[in-house]
C-alpha cells in the first residue's frame, strides 16, 4: 500500500479552507461550522487511529467493550441532537441507544460469532470497523425516522385528535404518521442498495481493495455489511418510532405533545 | 397507550338506561376557569355559549376525555375512568370546529357508507364521497364529519360550532337532522340487548354556538349553559 504523509493531508485541507471562502462570498453563513466540523473530523479520526492501534495490539476484551460503548453513546447522542422536537422525560438519547443496542449491536455479535468467527470473536480488527459502519448508518435512519414522527405529530395534531375522537386507539391514530416516518427513514437505505456497485463504490470495499485485497473477496464483505445495514436500520427505526409514539400518549390514550420540547 | 378494553366490565352497559344520560361533576381543565357541573338527560339538546377564551372547546374535549382534566363524568351512570378511552369517545363523541381528514378520499374515512337519505338530508351529493378532502369546502366537510362520527352511533354529541361555516339553509338542515337523531330510539339490535326496552330517546347533544337565533330555534332557556370569566 502506498502511504500518504501528514504533510499531504495538511496540503489537501487547504481545499476545504478555500471552499469556505468561496461559499462565504456566495452568501453561505455557516462557514465557521464547516471549518470547525472539518477540524473536528480530522482530530477525531487521528485520535481514533492512535486509539485503535493501541486497542488492536492490547487484545483485551475490556478495551473493546469501552470503545464499543463510546461509539454507541456518541451515536445515541447524535440521534437526539438531530431532532427538532425532543422527548423530555424518557430522553431521546435513551430511545436511540435502545434502538441501536437491540439492532446494530445484536446483529454484529451474531455475525461475529456465527459467520465471520474470528479468534477470539471480539477481535477488535473486525468488531470495531463493522460496529462503526452499522452505527453510522442506523444512526442516520433512526434520526430521520424519529424527527419525521415527532414533527408530524406536532404539525398534524388535528388529524391525530380527529381519529382519537372517533374512538380509534392511539396506535391506529398514529398509523399514517408511522408510515411516513418509516418511508423517510428507509428511502435512503434503498437508494444506497440500488446505487451500490454501479454508481457508488462502497467505502468498506474501497478500503479493502486499496489495502491490496482481492476485489472478489472485498465484494463479499461488502454484501454482508449491506445486508446488515439494511436490517439494522430498518429494525432500529421501527423500534425507535414505536417507543417514541407510545411516549406521545398518556394512559387514557390522550395525545400529550408537552412531552416534546423544541430544540 | 395502555388499553383497558380487555376486561368485560369495561364495556358500557346499555341495559342501564337511566333518564340521566350524561353527568359531569367538578370538571376542570386548562382554559376552563371554574369547575363545571352539568346533568344532561336523554333527548335533551343543550347550548353552550360564552365569549371567546372561556374554555368552551376545552370543556367539550375534556368531556370526551381527549385532554387531561380533573373531576368526573358519567354516561348512563358509568364513570369515565371505568370505561376504556376509545369506547368512551365512541359514545361521547367530540366534533371539532375545524374538521381533519387524513386519507386520500372522503369515503375512506367512513366505517360504513352513509345512506343516500342521510346525504340528501344534509344537502350533500353522493359523488362527494369519492373526492379528496382538500377539494371539498369547509362547510361540506363539516357535514361529512358529522356523518363520519354518527356512523358509530354515539349517545352524546359534543358539537363545537359545527355550523359556523354553513349557509343558513344548510344550517337548518343540520339542525333538523340532529334533532331527529337525538329523538330516534335506539336501533332494534340495541334494544334487544337492553333489558328495559326503552322506546324513548337515548341520545343527547351539547352544542357550542354563538348564533343567538340558533339558540332560540334549538333549546329552551333552561338548557343554555353560559361559561363566564
Amino acid at each position: 500500500m502506498i502511504l500518504i504523509s501528514y504533510w499531504d493531508l495538511l496540503t489537501l485541507s487547504f481545499l476545504v479552507f478555500l471552499l469556505g471562502g468561496v461559499l462565504w462570498l456566495n452568501g453561505f453563513s455557516q462557514v465557521k461550522q464547516l471549518w470547525w466540523a472539518t477540524l473536528r473530523m480530522a482530530a477525531q479520526l487521528l485520535f481514533m487511529g492512535v486509539w485503535l492501534s493501541w486497542v488492536f495490539y492490547a487484545e483485551n476484551v475490556l478495551w473493546v467493550v469501552l470503545v464499543g460503548l463510546v461509539m454507541l453513546s456518541a451515536a445515541g447522542y447524535e440521534i437526539s441532537k438531530r431532532q427538532q422536537y425532543r422527548l423530555n422525560k424518557f430522553h431521546g438519547v435513551w430511545i436511540g441507544l435502545l434502538a441501536l443496542s437491540f439492532t446494530s449491536l445484536m446483529l454484529l455479535i451474531g455475525v461475529l460469532v456465527f459467520v465471520i468467527q474470528p479468534e477470539p470473536w471480539y477481535q477488535p480488527q473486525y468488531l470495531i470497523p463493522l460496529l462503526g459502519m452499522l452505527l453510522g448508518n442506523s444512526m442516520t435512519s433512526i434520526g430521520v425516522g424519529l424527527d419525521t414522527l415527532t414533527r408530524s405529530a406536532v404539525q398534524l395534531k388535528a388529524k391525530i385528535e380527529a381519529q382519537l375522537a372517533l374512538g380509534k386507539t392511539a396506535k391506529q391514530s398514529m398509523q399514517f404518521i408511522k408510515e411516513q416516518s418509516l418511508h423517510a427513514a428507509m428511502i435512503p437505505v434503498i437508494n444506497m442498495l440500488v446505487a451500490a456497485g454501479i454508481i457508488s463504490l462502497p467505502g468498506m470495499m474501497t478500503g479493502q481493495i486499496l489495502a491490496g485485497a482481492d476485489p472478489a473477496e472485498a465484494v463479499k464483505y461488502q454484501i454482508m455489511i449491506m445486508l446488515l445495514i439494511a436490517t439494522s436500520t430498518g429494525l432500529g427505526t421501527l423500534i425507535a418510532i414505536e417507543i417514541a409514539s407510545r411516549r406521545l400518549f398518556d394512559d387514557r390514550q390522550r395525545l400529550q405533545l408537552d412531552v416534546l420540547s423544541k430544540a | 397507550m395502555k388499553t383497558k378494553c380487555m376486561t368485560a366490565s369495561a364495556t358500557i352497559d346499555s341495559a342501564n338506561t337511566t333518564v340521566e344520560l350524561l353527568k359531569v361533576s367538578k370538571l376542570l381543565t386548562t382554559g376552563v376557569l371554574k369547575p363545571v357541573d352539568l346533568t344532561i338527560q336523554a333527548g335533551q339538546l343543550w347550548i353552550l355559549s360564552g365569549i371567546s377564551g372561556t374554555g368552551k372547546s376545552q370543556l367539550l374535549k375534556a368531556i370526551a376525555d381527549l385532554i387531561p382534566h380533573t373531576g368526573q363524568a358519567w354516561l348512563n351512570g358509568q364513570a369515565q375512568a371505568d370505561v376504556c378511552a376509545e369506547q368512551w369517545r365512541q359514545q361521547v363523541m367530540y366534533f371539532a370546529a375545524e374538521t381533519a381528514w387524513w386519507l386520500d378520499t372522503i369515503m375512506e374515512h367512513f366505517v360504513q357508507t352513509p345512506s343516500s337519505q342521510q346525504l340528501e338530508a344534509l344537502g350533500l351529493e353522493q359523488s362527494i364521497l369519492q373526492k379528496h378532502p382538500d377539494s371539498c369546502s369547509s362547510g361540506e366537510k363539516q357535514r361529512l364529519a358529522l356523518l363520519r362520527g354518527l356512523a358509530f352511533n354515539p349517545k352524546v354529541l359534543l358539537l363545537d360550532e359545527i355550523t359556523a361555516n354553513l349557509d343558513p339553509e344548510s344550517t337548518l338542515k343540520v339542525e333538523i337532522f340532529l334533532q331527529h337523531y337525538i329523538q330516534t330510539p335506539l336501533s332494534q339490535s340495541e334494544q334487544t340487548s337492553s333489558a328495559l326496552q326503552n322506546k324513548g330517546a337515548a341520545r343527547a347533544i351539547l352544542w357550542i354556538s354563538h348564533d343567538v337565533q340558533q339558540h332560540q330555534r334549538l333549546a329552551h332557556p333552561e338548557l343554555q349553559l353560559v361559561l363566564n370569566k
